[in-house]
């Protein structure tokens, strides 16, 4: 039998019937539809996550105090976990544990694997400027903190090392505090302490994760004081190149267990993340809420199935005159049957292939309204089309056996 | 004289139902030589609408030999039979048996679907002018009167070349001029070498063939040869 006469006769039986037959395919355009939807969103997702994450510098290394389970190769057994407690600190960096001798130290690696080593202390404070208040986050850093993070002086001058009541704004942070005057020389009073402000920063682009913009800065120096601590609640290393960027990471580690006077690295109550580190977290979390997301939308793929199988069935009787016919013509049980497959195979691809561009519509029109953009991948067309066809095979076999299966002389009779 | 294309011996056939068994054929003998023109006549419910669907193959008797070709038929495959289904016989129904919303052309091409020939298109082309309908070749079935499906549908049977046509009452719907037209086609194509076997209760139409069998209660109870 000819594929192509098999295949014109497939479209010409389901375009016979097109209401009928667009909503047996409803089902697998919805199915589909939000399987790729999902999928475009979440690679589109993941894209911008990574590409913000490579703007912080694919080549800085952040040390963050206590233990995240996560970033080690597996997780501790309970004893070594206490014991790491006992150690001196919490889990997941309750407690800061990286002093301003550690950064002193992890100044002294080579600069032909660190560039530029700063610390910083942060939280959350009301400021008042003229007897308003407003919530924002105060940063205390090392002198280094500025050049590591690029960040430069639009207007006045950076922060010293002393406890100098200096603080330098954010371009957003100033211009909504001062509006069009001059920001430089104004006070902000900072939980009882008075700050003059020396500068303000130029524009920097924004990310997910922080808003250079909206920050104010003051010396490590004051923060220790205003807020009552003597550590850091982070150190950044900046590698030489992405290419030393593991072995500085090393050198960290061994130089800060040094310091904290720590032997067994699993008991190290400090983390020391990479990008590529967070990066590859985020992949993980982004690929599991993905799959389970496409795997729930999935389910409708199998309702949709259901619903193919169901109107087979009943095109299978209705035809069945049809069936006797073509087997007092000459018709195989086989030829019968792979006509009764196509049929539920293009079916099902044809929902597929609207199905596709369904998901594709919600994934850009979602990706606009989220601001950013759907990433439509090979694999997800491919996808799309295997599964559907591999659903017409499933959901379709049965009623074409059916029909195959028929008598011709009781399928002729049939009323 | 030529071979004998088919052979029936002591065939029978039980319908099994739960209102009980249905003997619809008891014992049929009969030998069909190759080029003949055999009409079968009979009342309804007489068998001989059975004893047609076990010549075409579309079913099996309960009982008896079935000789077709020189092949014993109980020993074919399913795909042998519609093998030969496709290439051997031409069926044309008392219903007319065409796929609706498909045009004349596609309807008479149908067995090239299950079977190969060289240029079907052509070969469906000339049977259609051959059956008058080349106006309407590209009508849909449903547009055209019951003669016109008729004579689509010999056509259709026609397409294989195959050695034996078998007609279950194809006249049944149609009224005298047109049965007489339709008639006239089996007769030419009978002279052009095919056999042909005509169900029918019409005693007129049957004087058509060359031999007429009378069936009664799934016998055969009389045999006469045309003058």
């Amino acid at each position: 039998m000819k594929f192509l006469t098999i295949l014109k006769q497939s479209v010409k039986a389901i375009m016979s019937n097109k209401v009928r037959s667009f909503l047996t395919v409803l089902g697998i355009i919805i199915g589909i539809g939000s399987v790729i939807g999902l999928m475009s969103l979440g690679a589109g997702v993941k894209a911008s996550i990574s590409e913000q994450i490579n703007s912080l510098g694919s080549t800085n290394l952040t040390i963050t105090s206590g233990v995240t389970a996560y970033s080690k190769g597996s997780y501790m057994s309970s004893d070594d976990a206490s014991k790491a407690q006992q150690n001196s600190s919490a889990m997941l960096g309750s407690v800061e544990t990286l002093t301003q001798n550690d950064l002193t130290e992890l100044t002294k690696i080579s600069k032909d694997l660190v560039e530029n080593v700063a610390g910083y202390v942060s939280s959350p404070v009301i400021f008042k400027v003229n007897d308003e208040e407003q919530r924002q986050t105060l940063i205390g850093v090392s002198s280094q903190y500025f050049a590591l993070y690029d960040l430069k002086l639009a207007s006045g001058n950076g922060l010293d090392a002393s406890d100098s009541k200096n603080i330098v704004l954010g371009s957003q942070l100033a211009t909504d505090t001062f509006g069009n005057t001059s920001a430089i020389g104004q006070k902000i009073s900072i939980m009882e302490t008075e700050f003059t402000v020396v500068g303000v920063l130029e524009a920097q682009e924004e990310s997910n994760f922080s808003n250079p913009n909206l920050q104010a800065y003051i010396s490590d120096a004051d923060a220790f004081k205003i807020f009552d601590s003597k550590n850091y609640n982070g150190i950044v290393a900046k590698a030489t190149s992405e290419k030393t960027v593991d072995s500085a990471k090393a050198e960290l580690e061994t130089v800060l267990l040094r310091s904290h006077k720590i032997d067994d690295k699993d008991l190290a109550d400090f983390t020391v993340t990479s990008s590529k580190d967070l990066l590859s977290t985020i992949d993980t979390v982004m690929s599991m809420l993905t799959s389970f997301l496409a795997g729930i939308a999935a389910i409708s793929l199998l309702v949709g199935g259901i619903g193919i199988m169901n109107i087979m069935l009943v095109s299978v009787t209705e035809r069945t005159r049809e069936i006797g016919l073509r087997k007092a013509l000459g018709a195989k049980t086989s030829d019968i049957l792979i006509q009764f497959m196509t049929e539920a195979v293009v079916l099902t691809i044809i929902g597929g292939v609207l199905g596709m561009t369904f998901g594709y519509t919600i994934g850009i029109v979602a990706g606009k309204f989220l601001d950013f953009s759907a990433v439509i991948t090979l694999d997800s067309v491919l996808l799309a089309v295997g599964i559907s066809s591999f659903i017409g095979i499933v959901f379709g076999i049965y009623p074409a056996a059916r029909a195959a299966r028929l008598n011709p002389i009781d399928a002729l009779r049939y009323e | 004289m030529s071979k004998n294309i088919i052979e029936l011996k002591n065939i029978g056939k039980i319908y099994k139902s739960e209102g009980g068994d249905t003997q619809a054929l008891r014992s049929i003998d009969l030998n069909i030589k190759e080029g003949e023109f055999l009409a079968i006549m009979g009342p309804s419910g007489s068998g001989k609408s059975t004893l047609m669907n076990i010549l075409g193959l579309l079913d099996t008797p309960t009982s008896g030999t079935y000789i077709l070709n020189d092949q014993k038929v109980s020993q074919l495959k399913e795909k042998q039979l519609a093998k030969i289904r496709n290439k051997e016989i031409g069926f044309v129904f008392q219903q007319f048996n065409l796929l609706a919303r498909t045009t004349i052309l596609d309807n008479v091409m149908m067995p090239t679907i299950y079977g190969n020939i060289p240029n079907p298109k052509q070969k469906a082309e000339e049977l259609i002018e051959m059956v008058g309908l080349t106006k309407w070749i590209s009508h849909k079935s449903n547009q055209l009167s019951g003669g016109q499906i008729q004579r689509v549908a010999i056509a259709r049977a026609l397409m294989m070349d195959p050695s034996i046509i078998l007609a279950d009452e194809p006249t049944g719907n149609l009224d005298t001029k047109r049965s007489e037209e339709i008639m006239a086609l089996f007769k030419e194509i009978n002279k052009k070498g095919s056999t042909i076997i005509l169900i029918t209760h019409e005693e007129y139409l049957a004087q058509h063939a060359s031999r007429i069998i009378h069936i009664q209660d799934g016998n055969i109870v009389r045999e006469e040869r045309a003058k």
